[in-house]
């Protein structure tokens, strides 16, 4: 018969003895999670709809997978964030990123930003692809003296304001530009392969075609401040309207005086119009070089194909990277199933200011503010971590500038069938570069 | 003023007053400014679309000079808020005086577009004028806070209470104006311009006169705005939306009463701006925009004298 | 010089795709003295019927276009017997508003359906081929959609100029009162115009298409030339909708390869002003 159980004292003192220890571990419990966050939240604020929504979205997914890589182990990636499981620094603290649409609207970016820091309480906030928008997000970020990493934003003021809470991943446009001009230096000295030294009268003059909201009309005071420096003289410089319905006055009159080098700054629908009414206008030069963005996405690739050979792109990744970083193979391929599409210079780039954001809360181990600056301010991520073929990333102030990231460069990539192929920096090259640009016939 | 609006008045500038102190500089309170910013707009509009009739869909263009005023100056000369901002409202003054003084030759559907052309004139424009930055705006540095001279400040109660107090020196303003002689000459003119001309009214310069003043309130506001975004360029402060938002809003509530720009800005400001951060943040595109363009449909199309007409009606079957 | 020659044909052939657009505003602007802002997004209907239609059912993009001109027509008469009809009762301000509202939730729920994606079509008879004609380029698909352009404007002219039903039209249009004692039954008139107007757009929508891409926000890029176009070429004047349109495209194209490009879309506005504040009748108008 079974005995029936009685509760004698080894049995009474087992229990009150598990019944405390459980509750002692529970209160410790209690008291860790309160004093280490479960999660910590970024804010990130995107352009997730309106004429540029598409890259804005596909900002949001590729933040959106680095944060899964942070939260969740990954044993095959070989970097560190492949083993944590959420922010080690922060105690396994996982990152919940809360998403925000500004529209374009500077105004609106800026509430928003206000929302996310004085309702969400995030510890800081990433973003915003429009300049204009940065703009005025990082000025609420800076009044409240919440960080803010910004990813992509390419116009070179934006560091130039002297703000101790903004940091901004990318090149900005003066150093793409740049980049440019000296790779055509290094063709007049014969230093590319593919191709003998060019000679100055062969690629001296420049047709310039840049759209004329702020990205554009940076690009093209860049242009000609370079244009200036290195000795070429700009034939055309034609700024059209974002949008227009028709863009052959602009094609005619950039291509009147036959520029012997085109350079464009356009959104993706200015980019696919340019180019259509080129085709129907024979365009011909001998070097066709364009700031990313329009002529670099997807779509453009699509929409144009074989057509798009020899086009030069300056940019921040290429898909010939993944051959030569295991990293990028890794996540380039998880980020194609979850999109459809490879990284392109925008997505690399937003995938890298999350990461950023990770690195520096793990090494800040805090989500006090200051100390969040404060690492940023002395970090130093080493480039094999990264997806983009920078030296890494360490924010400095220099030359006037605070804040950048001294550590990243761009790429000048060359559409050869179809792919991205890398020209420049000579060292990184996965080609050889093409010359003349084909034209369309 | 009238029982219904005392009430009103009193109630609306208890809430300003006391609001800070319930929100405490969160997203409500960015709203709120925004709301008061768009009070500012609705009221000044009012006087030339809802008094006056004439369907100016150009404000914008004012807003813009006043805050573009504002911005070069506190940019390249430092000079403070109190300086550039008269100069800014007097620059948006002198534009409206003197394309008030063509347009209103126009009557109707012809004014309106041709308020509308002539503001994307000035927006092109100043999309190409690269001396005061064009595309790229310009961005007012940061100062040491709390600045009074150059209103800059890091808490947003601060400008909460100076918006407030715009919008209060507004209708006070407002009010005095409907009784005044410009005003009752205004409502003539609308109601009808043969009984106003058989009266003597000289039409047309009171139509010039009440769209300056309109350009004072426009000015006011664009001037507000770039002290307090610190950022300007012509796709946010000179941009086509504003002006039919203003325009909408000051409809949706009521045109050619005193409240119903208010009421329409405490619709439409929140509705915006919430609607939009909720959908935003789930992805979803649009609907907010359809929401509020299904309200004016059906507002125009029954009930054009806005929420205030159905008040009234309300009140008057009473 | 040898600019002026292309920019001169390329203005031309454009300028009648703008008549064409502006024919459905004149028309409706004619008969009942409304303003239609939402003439942009019913050209952007068209434009995504013609494109869906193509996509879905794999044909040429010039078989669109009855299709196009169906949903336009259908388009033309709800606006009216459920938005306009009511408007017109209203004062000025909320006959302008109720289309505008029309025009946003137009373009927002296309944007909510479609997406902000630029789209555009890449098989069809007219698309991408050109023909070299001395020192200019011309476009199969500009040419085409420009020769049946002109052939609409003709088939529009005629119904309004040779048949009962136009002259109906037109005496809605000159005299609402004195068309109803002659019988005319002017509320179907009005329905008519809208319809005809919606329809007209429609088909300029996919012609459009052959060789601009789609996308949510493209009517107002075309709104505002429409109604410079309709400004010049007077409110509600068939016949200066066609001529204005050709001089929009000629000012456009010319004065862009002249001017500069970047105020090209000044110049239209600055085109409409003057035009409003120096004859307000514009050219042609009733």
């Amino acid at each position: 018969m079974g005995a029936k159980k009685k509760i004698n004292r080894r049995d009474f003192l087992k229990a009150t003895g598990g019944a405390l220890v459980g509750g002692a571990a529970l209160s410790t419990g209690l008291r860790m999670a309160r004093a280490m966050p479960a999660e910590v939240k970024i804010g990130v604020i995107y352009p997730l709809s309106g004429p540029v929504g598409y890259a804005g979205k596909m900002s949001r997914d590729a933040v959106d997978l680095c944060v899964d890589y942070v939260n969740n182990k990954w044993p095959k990636l070989p970097i560190p964030i492949g083993t944590w499981e959420g922010i080690s620094g922060l105690k396994g603290a996982k990152i919940k990123l809360i998403h925000a649409d500004h529209r374009g609207e500077p105004d609106r970016g800026a509430d928003l930003a206000t929302k996310l820091i004085m309702d969400e309480k995030v510890v800081g906030i990433c973003g915003c692809y429009h300049s204009s928008v940065t703009k005025t997000v990082s000025t609420v970020c800076e009044k409240h003296k919440i960080p803010m990493i910004n990813p992509e934003s390419t116009s070179p003021e934006l560091t130039k304001r002297g703000y101790q809470w903004f940091f901004r991943c990318t090149p900005h446009d003066r150093i793409f530009l740049r980049d440019f001009f000296e790779f055509m230096e290094l063709l007049k000295q014969g230093k590319v392969s593919g191709v003998g030294a060019i000679p100055k009268s062969e690629i001296d003059t420049i047709g310039a075609c840049t759209e004329n909201t702020e990205w554009g009309a940076a690009t093209r005071d860049v242009i000609k401040e370079f244009a200036k420096e290195y000795g070429y003289k700009i034939v055309s410089d034609v700024s059209y309207p974002h949008e227009s319905p028709d863009l052959t006055a602009e094609v005619r009159r950039l291509l009147a005086p036959k520029p012997k080098v085109l350079m464009f700054a356009s959104y993706l629908s200015d980019a696919i119009l340019l180019t259509k009414t080129m085709m129907e206008s024979k365009a011909k030069a001998n070097i066709f070089w364009s700031q990313d963005v329009g002529f670099y996405q997807p779509k453009y690739m699509e929409t144009f194909g074989a057509n798009t050979e020899g086009i030069l792109n300056r940019t921040v990744f290429s898909p010939k990277l993944l051959a030569v970083k295991p990293v990028a193979a890794h996540i380039n391929m998880e980020f194609k199933k979850r999109t459809g599409v490879d990284f392109m210079g925008t997505t690399a780039r937003a995938f890298t200011g999350m990461q950023a954001w990770a690195y520096v809360l793990n090494e800040a181990g805090s989500t006090d503010p200051e100390a969040i600056r404060d690492t940023a301010n002395r970090i130093e991520i080493p480039g094999k971590d990264l997806i983009v073929p920078w030296k890494g990333i360490k924010f400095e102030d220099v030359g006037g500038e605070t804040n950048q990231n001294t550590w990243s460069s761009g790429l000048i990539v060359q559409y050869q069938k179809k792919e991205p192929e890398i020209i420049y920096p000579l060292d990184v090259a996965t080609a050889k570069f093409t010359y003349p640009w084909p034209g369309w016939k | 003023m009238p029982a219904s609006e005392r009430i009103c008045f009193i109630l609306f500038v208890i809430f300003c007053l006391v609001f800070p102190w319930i929100t405490k500089g969160s997203f409500a309170q960015a709203v709120m400014i925004q709301f008061l910013i768009f009070c500012l707009y609705g009221l000044g509009w009012n006087l030339i679309g809802g008094y006056g009739g004439q369907v100016a869909l150009g404000q914008a263009k004012n807003v813009g000079m006043s805050a573009y005023t504002v911005a070069v100056l506190m940019v390249w000369w430092d000079i403070p808020f109190w300086v550039s901002t008269p100069l800014g409202v007097i620059v948006a003054t002198i534009e409206s005086f003197i394309l008030g003084y063509f347009l209103f030759r126009l009557r109707g559907h012809y004014f309106a577009i041709a308020t509308i052309a002539v503001s994307l004139v000035w927006q092109q424009l100043f999309i190409n004028w690269n001396l005061i930055g064009g595309a790229r705006g310009v961005e007012l540095p940061l100062r040491e806070t709390p600045n009074f001279l150059y209103m800059q400040f890091d808490s947003p109660v601060y400008y909460h209470y100076f918006a407030f107090l715009l919008v209060l020196a507004a209708i006070l303003y407002m009010n005095w104006f409907r009784k005044s002689k410009l005003g009752y000459q205004l409502r003539m003119i609308n109601s009808s311009e043969d009984m106003a001309e058989s009266l003597g009214i000289s039409i047309h310069w009171v139509k010039v006169k009440a769209y300056c003043i309109t350009g004072v309130f426009a000015g006011l506001g664009g001037a507000f705005y770039t002290v307090y975004y610190n950022y300007i360029d012509p796709f946010s402060v000179m941009h086509l939306e504003l002006s039919v938002m203003i325009a909408l809003m000051t409809m949706i509530g009521g045109a050619g009463s005193m409240w119903g720009p208010i009421i329409g800005a405490m619709i439409l400001i929140p509705l915006d701006r919430y609607l939009g951060a909720w959908l935003g943040g789930i992805g979803i595109v649009g609907v907010d925009f359809m929401i509020y363009s299904m309200m004016v449909m059906i507002i125009s199309a029954y009930e054009p004298k806005g929420i205030w007409g159905i008040i009234e009606k309300a009140r008057g079957k009473r | 010089m040898e600019l002026l020659l292309p920019a001169t044909i390329s203005g031309l052939l454009m300028g009648m795709i703008f008549g064409l657009v502006a024919l459905g505003l004149a028309i409706i602007f004619g008969v009942m003295n409304i303003v239609n802002f939402a003439h942009g997004e019913f050209l952007m209907v068209g434009m995504y019927t013609a494109f869906l239609t193509a996509t879905i059912l794999s044909v040429d993009p010039l078989l669109t276009l009855p299709v196009a001109a169906i949903i336009g027509l259908l388009l033309g008469l709800a606006s009216y017997y459920l938005l306009v009809r009511y408007l017109l009762k209203g004062p000025m301000l909320a006959q302008l508003l109720g289309t505008f509202g029309l025009m946003i939730f137009l373009r927002y729920l296309a944007m909510s359906i479609f997406g902000p994606d630029y789209k555009n079509l890449e098989h069809g008879l007219l698309i991408g081929k050109t023909i070299n004609w001395g020192p200019v380029v011309l476009s199969y698909s500009r040419l085409g959609t420009a020769a049946i352009s002109l052939l609409a404007f003709g088939i529009i002219y005629w119904l309004m100029n040779y048949t009962r039903l136009g002259a109906a039209l037109k005496a809605t249009a000159l005299d609402v009162e004195a068309a109803s004692y002659m019988g005319i039954n002017t509320e179907r008139m009005r329905g008519f115009a809208w319809a005809l107007g919606g329809a007209t757009v429609g088909i300029a929508g996919a012609l459009l298409t052959n060789f601009y891409y789609v996308f949510p926000t493209v009517g107002l890029l075309f709104v505002m030339i429409a109604f410079t176009t309709v400004a010049l070429g007077g409110f509600g004047s068939i016949k200066g909708a066609f001529i204005a349109g050709l001089i929009i495209g000629l000012i456009i194209d010319v004065g862009a390869t002249y001017v500069g490009p970047h105020h090209k879309l000044a110049l239209i506005y600055l085109t409409y002003f003057l035009v409003v504040v120096l004859r307000p009748q514009g050219l042609f108008g009733w």
